[in-house]
């Protein structure tokens, strides 16, 4: 078990107003496995992602991040774990517009003091964009953005991958290819990955669905 | 650095613009303090390098030697005082000395003095005085022609010739010139050479009626001096002040900007501490070029300015401007880091916890 959520339940408190977001979810993701969340929209599913990627701690219940639990630690050792063990693919790829493709993933090799970790022109080679790792974000496509995105989720060697939404900005047939991507270096590295998606035409490609409604889980 | 070189690189023309800014900002504020500095010693370079420890003047004088009126007799008395080293009189009296006997005209400071005394400068060209009638010159009159053995006349006093000169001699933007003092009965002031552990002594020695100054104070009792060098100072810390909000409005608008990256950084697993420094060091570096430049600039502009403009550049005034700029630029940074500080990783997750 690379990700374990026990009882999880997340309430924003807005001033006097309380909203709860997440309602006593339960979740485990096993090595080699892709998971898929839908629900409808303020169902939860960012809330979800963001305390299985400890980017947001729970009002109640436990995470467990490669058998580590996660609410023990300070924010410092935190913020470590999401660097070592998690990697995100976020809607908009949200790359770093003053870099080069191939700095966008040399960053986290320096932010992780790592640097002779070579996996960078592999993965990019790997992923088609070998003839693009000298161009800007804003010179590339979407799919092109999302692959660098997910080839940076991938640098630091996971356990697990949380990506929101990754086919948002992303026509059907680019956004099928990104998730079949994804779906494919969760099976062939045997790592676990968890998605948000609106896209239901993608699901085929995960082991398992859950549904999210009012903050409960429904499997 | 991996993120604050390429950051740069990339969004030159913004830094650029930013740093154009600043150059000038800087160039202002080392060309002022070169001013004030030379407009200082123009002034008052007699007292600056004046070979004493304390100067004793009326009270009633509020420390501007020119108005002050001590009888001889006191000397004497200064003499006897323990802990009193040394001690000489000091008159000092604006002139003007009609030279050799022609038209030329030139306004002096004479320093009557004990010819033998402490005060007597270093001479640089000629001799000291050996005779009652010869007087040391400031170098400043050799520009106006005046030469070793030149002869000057003050109203109705006798001649005076220029035994000697020295340097750096500037009274109320006036040269000076030293001459003996035998004969006067009515001085300005005494200069006394004390050990400053016994100034309590001293002062109870010399009485209610005087007010002992160090040199500094004696400065800022020359009436024109404290003005200007307040403005010109009022100017620079102006200009502190423009360039420590500029500086924040430019970094602060930035990093408003770069909010998202920040947030996603900071998901991907980068410390705060990775971000203020890739911050701090980008403020850092801009300043340390642009503040590189500025000395260059100003040194350019010095060597344009004329011989006789009072202008002084120091390498130790330098440097510590210098810093002071860079202490500033960070200062004017404090608030981005607030804000990088303050950024939640959470925000680069869309939706979630906003
Ligand atoms: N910081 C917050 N304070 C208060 N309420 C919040 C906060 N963040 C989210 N919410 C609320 O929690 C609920 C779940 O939000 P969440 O972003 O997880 O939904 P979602 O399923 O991702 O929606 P979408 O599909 O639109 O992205 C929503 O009703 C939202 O308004
Ligand atoms: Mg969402």
């Amino acid at each position: 078990m690379t990700l374990v959520m026990e009882n999880v339940s997340k309430v924003y408190s807005d001033g006097p107003k309380e909203f709860k977001a997440l309602d006593d979810v339960s979740l485990e993701l096993q090595k080699g496995e892709f998971v898929a969340i839908i629900g409808p929209s303020g169902s939860g599913k960012s809330t979800m992602l963001s305390i299985a990627g400890a980017l947001l701690s729970p009002t109640s219940g436990t995470v467990f991040l490669d058998g580590e639990n996660t609410a023990h630690l300070s924010k410092r050792k935190i913020t470590e774990k999401r660097l070592e063990k998690i990697g995100f693919v976020f809607q908009a790829a949200n790359l770093i517009p003053y870099l080069k493709v191939r700095d966008q993933l040399r960053v986290i090799n320096v932010i992780a003091k790592n640097k002779a970790n070579s996996k960078g022109r592999e993965l990019l080679e790997h992923f088609g964009l070998t003839h693009r790792t000298n161009n800007y974000p804003n010179e590339l496509s979407g799919g092109e953005r999302q692959r660098v995105a997910i080839a940076r989720a991938l640098i630091n060697d996971p356990k697990i991958i949380l990506a929101d939404e990754p086919t948002a900005s992303l026509d059907s047939q680019r956004g099928r290819e990104v998730v079949e991507l994804l779906a494919d270096e969760i099976k062939s590295r045997g790592k676990s990955g968890l998605m948000v998606t609106h896209d239901e035409r993608v699901l085929d490609l995960c082991d398992r669905v859950v549904t999210i409604r009012d903050g409960r889980l429904e499997e | 650095m991996f993120l604050a070189i390429r950051e740069l690189i990339h969004a030159k023309f913004r830094y650029v613009l930013i740093g154009f800014i600043m150059v000038l900002v800087a160039s202002l504020i080392f060309i002022i303090s070169g001013l004030a500095k030379g407009l200082s010693a123009d002034n008052a370079s007699a007292i600056q390098n004046l070979e004493t420890d304390y100067i004793v003047v009326d009270a009633e004088a509020e420390s501007d030697i020119t108005k002050s009126f001590i009888d001889r007799e006191k000397l004497d008395e200064i003499e006897q005082i323990s802990g009193v080293e040394k001690a000489n009189t000091l008159s000092i009296r604006m002139m003007n000395a009609s030279v050799n006997g022609t038209e030329q005209n030139e306004d002096v400071a004479l320093f009557v003095t004990e010819a033998d005394g402490m005060l007597i400068p270093s001479i640089t060209e000629g001799n000291s005085i050996t005779q009652d009638n010869e007087v040391i010159a400031d170098s400043m009159l050799k520009r106006e022609g005046l030469k070793l053995g030149d002869t000057l006349k003050f109203g109705d006093e006798s001649e005076y010739t220029i035994a000697g000169f020295a340097d750096k001699q500037r009274y109320s933007h006036t040269s000076v010139l030293y001459m003996e003092a035998s004969g006067r009965d009515r001085i300005n002031a005494v200069t006394i050479q004390a050990n400053p552990g016994k100034i309590d002594e001293i002062k109870n020695g010399i009485g209610n009626d005087f007010d002992i100054l160090t040199a500094e104070e004696a400065l800022q009792g020359i009436p024109s001096y404290s003005s200007e060098q307040a403005s010109l100072n009022m100017m620079i810390v102006f200009l502190f002040v423009i360039a420590a909000f500029v500086l924040a409005a430019f970094f602060y608008v930035i990093t408003l900007q770069k909010r998202d990256q920040f947030g996603v950084l900071k998901a991907l697993g980068a410390k705060t501490i990775y971000l203020v420094k890739s911050l701090l060091g980008q403020v850092v570096l801009i300043s340390v070029i642009c503040i590189a430049i500025a000395v260059g600039l100003t040194m350019g502009i010095k060597a344009l300015l004329p011989a006789d403009m009072p202008f002084l550049l120091e390498v130790s005034g330098l440097i510590q401007t210098s810093l002071l700029v860079l202490t500033v630029s960070v200062i004017g940074a404090l608030i981005s880091l607030v804000q990088v500080v303050n950024i939640d990783p959470v925000e680069a997750i869309e939706g979630a916890g906003k």
